[in-house]
């Protein structure tokens, strides 16, 4: 509905100009017309001039001319031509003295009537000149009046034409050349990569059509960049969560390759086997568990790689009841080697992926250094013997509501390690100096620690009795409001 | 120093809504006192409502716990619940409930006789609330359809205080009233617990609130902050002033 009524609008705006222009442009030619064919020569009028002459020998003959009064009214009295011609003259006599005149301002001299192209006439009484007739030149007066005009005229126009000109550069200017300088910076800003600012343009003015396509450039042009992030986000933190994915199954297998080659090594006096298949047997766990060591290291490069990039892993808090954790931990303990203590029923603030990574790590770590390796433990014959009592083998993990926080503890009895190492535990690939032979990267409690800030909880690493505890706080869900609350009291 | 009476640790109450959970009630500590005129405030949707129905046993909470004196409510079976409630709660709600087809003091009767069997002391007890309340003896033999909407809630809230209960639990006890009948009805409350009556009402209207003298306020589930109008006389333009301040900075 709209459109049309501007379109008529835009047409009207064009029209105008064009209109102007052409009245100016009619009163100049009009004006140059006057100029050109209005300044004819006017010849002397010869009648009136001699009709003059005719009343100055009149008026000599019967002395009327000359005597006191100079000025016109004797001489209007006598013919009264003054009126009846147009014409300014003087009258002077043989000595140049004025003996009538017209009106005042005119030649009175025969050098000044000369110098001013008047006409000069004898006036003749009786064939004998007696005096001269000067008669009035006023077309140089005519001329200046004509100039004047035309001057007049023109400035009028020019003036008009300078103010449609100006009018029509303004416009010019806001339809033209302002969008142009809008679309350079427009193109500065995206060139310098930043896709947000869209350009504004009016859609009615000349360019609104041509400029809305380059807005649509930019929003295209920021939709593929927006999708291409996301998706190298993604793929990256596709690579982070499956390296560490794919290092538990890879950690059992060692620990499976390690347990069958303990055995192995243990039943050598038995003649269930030939010595040659031992052999055999305890070379191929041998390989499994190097091959299993190479797999773990090339997975912690490809972490390690994508590790520059987890900052921007996202950690999204929600609302968790208290019985998700219990599966989270369940779900960590893989070994079954904690003894994990009832959960207070409380809601918790948490985001459920993330801290399921946390506690992995824990476990891990717990597992890794605490519980020595398997070999150990199959030599002597101590796991067997947990599972069979389903008496736990060294993690304890308590829970317990701290204020605004609930705080598991993780602790094991691994001895923990040098106080002077506890600080830098939590840094990047930081390890113990208990980890020379083992796998990993130094950053589970790096990346744990920053989960834990992320949710607005914390992590802890301290030495407890007789090892490493780890105290995990996690917000309650509720009570970060409290805070923002007391702050603003405060 | 007060004697508590109800006490709740981490009450957190979650419903089902169309595949996934919302979290009506997060992680709640509070103790409420015996003589406390409680008010529970908040915008609509923060839960006020859920809360008191949680507190007086109407509904169990999804985690946290919650005791009466010594004995622990949560877990209890709805039966075990209802017990609870006819010996220790009254209720005051804004739709009144009166059994129809019974009179007045049948319905209050009634209420008693759920929990006393003693009609005679119950008779008595009934004389003496109805009396407090400013129910005339014609009115005794009425039938709800005959009263009007101020006497029909001070009749629910003699039926409340029948069985003498510990705590009685007002939700939104004035918001089917006009403000005259509703003054009315928060006199007597405010009478009753003046003689001693622990009260917890639920209400988003400030001049109710007033009533109180312990208000809570609560925000997304949680208690954003409480305030004590203990000190300040009924009806004194400080005690006005103090809650108003005190809403104001809940952002009310």
């Amino acid at each position: 509905m709209a459109e049309p009524i501007l379109g008529r609008r835009g047409t009207v705006k064009k029209r105008l100009l064009f209109i102007s222009l052409l009245l100016l442009f009619a009163v100049e030619a009009a004006a140059f017309g006057a100029v050109f064919f209005q300044r004819q020569e006017v010849p002397q009028d010869t009648v009136a001039v001699n009709e003059v002459l005719q009343s100055a020998q009149t008026g000599w003959r019967y002395g009327t001319v000359g005597g006191s009064d100079v000025d016109g009214s004797e001489m209007n009295a006598g013919n009264g031509r003054n009126a009846a011609h147009g014409l300014d003259y003087v009258v002077l006599d043989l000595e140049g003295a004025v003996l009538y005149r017209s009106g005042p301002g005119f030649n009175e001299s025969i050098n000044e009537a000369i110098r001013h192209r008047d006409t000069i006439l004898d006036v003749k009484v009786d064939g004998r000149i007696v005096g001269k007739l000067i008669v009035y030149n006023d077309s140089a007066d005519a001329f200046r009046e004509d100039k004047k005009r035309t001057l007049l005229f023109l400035a009028g126009s020019t003036l008009g034409l300078c103010l449609v000109c100006s009018g029509y550069f303004f416009w010019l200017e806001r339809t033209v050349l302002r969008p142009f300088q809008k679309l350079k910076r427009f193109a500065e800003y995206v060139a310098g990569g930043n896709l947000d600012i869209p350009l504004e343009m009016d859609r009615n003015n000349l360019f609104g059509a041509f400029t809305e396509s380059f807005d649509l450039m930019r929003s295209e042009l920021k939709r593929a960049r927006l999708a291409k992030a996301k998706a190298d986000a993604e793929k990256k933190e596709l690579i982070a969560k499956l390296s560490h994915d794919i290092k538990t199954p890879v950690a059992s297998i060692k620990a499976a390759a390690e347990v069958g080659g303990a055995l192995v090594e243990k039943n050598r006096f038995s003649d269930e086997m030939c010595w040659k298949g031992r052999e055999r047997l305890q070379e191929n766990y041998k390989q499994i568990v190097q091959k299993a060591d190479q797999i773990d290291a090339l997975i912690t490069n490809l972490f390690t790689a994508t590790l520059e990039e987890l900052s921007r892993l996202s950690v999204t808090p929600k609302d968790m009841e208290n019985r998700e954790l219990s599966v989270i931990l369940e779900n960590a303990d893989y070994m079954r080697c904690a003894r994990i203590s009832d959960i207070p029923e409380c809601l918790l603030y948490a985001d459920r992926l993330r801290l399921q990574q946390v506690f992995d790590n824990l476990f891990a770590n717990a597992y890794k250094y605490a519980l020595g390796t398997p070999k150990d433990r199959a030599s002597s014959g101590a796991e067997r013997q947990h599972l069979k009592e389903g008496v736990h083998l060294g993690i304890e993990v308590t829970a317990e509501r701290e204020f605004d926080f609930l705080t598991v503890i993780v602790e094991d009895f691994g001895g923990g390690v040098g106080e002077e190492e506890l600080p830098l535990l939590k840094e990047k690939f930081k390890r113990g100096k208990n980890a020379e032979n083992r796998s990993g990267a130094g950053l589970g409690l790096y990346i744990s620690d920053y989960f834990m800030k992320e949710m607005g909880g914390e992590l802890a690493v301290e030495n407890g009795r007789l090892g490493l505890k780890v105290s995990v706080k996690i917000p309650l869900s509720g009570r970060c409001v409290h805070e923002t609350a007391d702050m603003f009291m405060k | 120093m007060k004697e508590g009476l109800l006490k709740t640790e981490n009450l957190s109450k979650s419903f089902s809504n169309g595949g996934t959970l919302q979290h009506v009630l997060k992680n709640i500590d509070l103790e409420l006192y015996r003589g406390d005129f409680t008010v529970i405030m908040g915008a609509s949707g923060a839960g006020k409502s859920t809360l008191l129905y949680a507190l007086s046993g109407m509904d169990t909470p999804t985690l946290g716990t919650i005791t009466f004196g010594n004995e622990v409510l949560s877990g209890r079976s709805s039966d075990g619940l209802a017990v609870f409630r006819r010996r220790h709660c009254g209720f005051v709600f804004q739709q009144i409930y009166l059994i129809d087809g019974m009179s007045v003091m049948d319905n209050v009767l009634a209420a008693g006789l759920l929990v006393n069997r003693n009609k005679k002391a119950l008779l008595k007890r009934a004389r003496e609330l109805f009396f407090k309340v400013d129910i005339p003896e014609e009115t005794w033999g009425k039938f709800p359809a005959q009263l009007s909407g101020g006497e029909a809630q001070r009749v629910g809230i003699v039926r409340a205080l029948i069985n003498s209960p510990e705590i009685l639990f007002a939700d939104e006890p004035t918001g089917a009233l006009n403000s005259k009948t509703g003054l009315d009805v928060l006199d007597t409350l405010t009478a009753f617990h003046e003689q001693g009556q622990s009260v917890v009402m639920v209400t988003h209207d400030m001049r109710s609130a007033r009533r109180g003298n312990r208000i809570l306020y609560l925000k997304d589930g949680t208690v954003l902050g409480e305030c004590n109008l203990g000190p300040y006389v009924h009806g004194s333009e400080e005690r006005h002033r103090k809650l108003r301040s005190f809403l104001a900075e809940m952002g009310w």
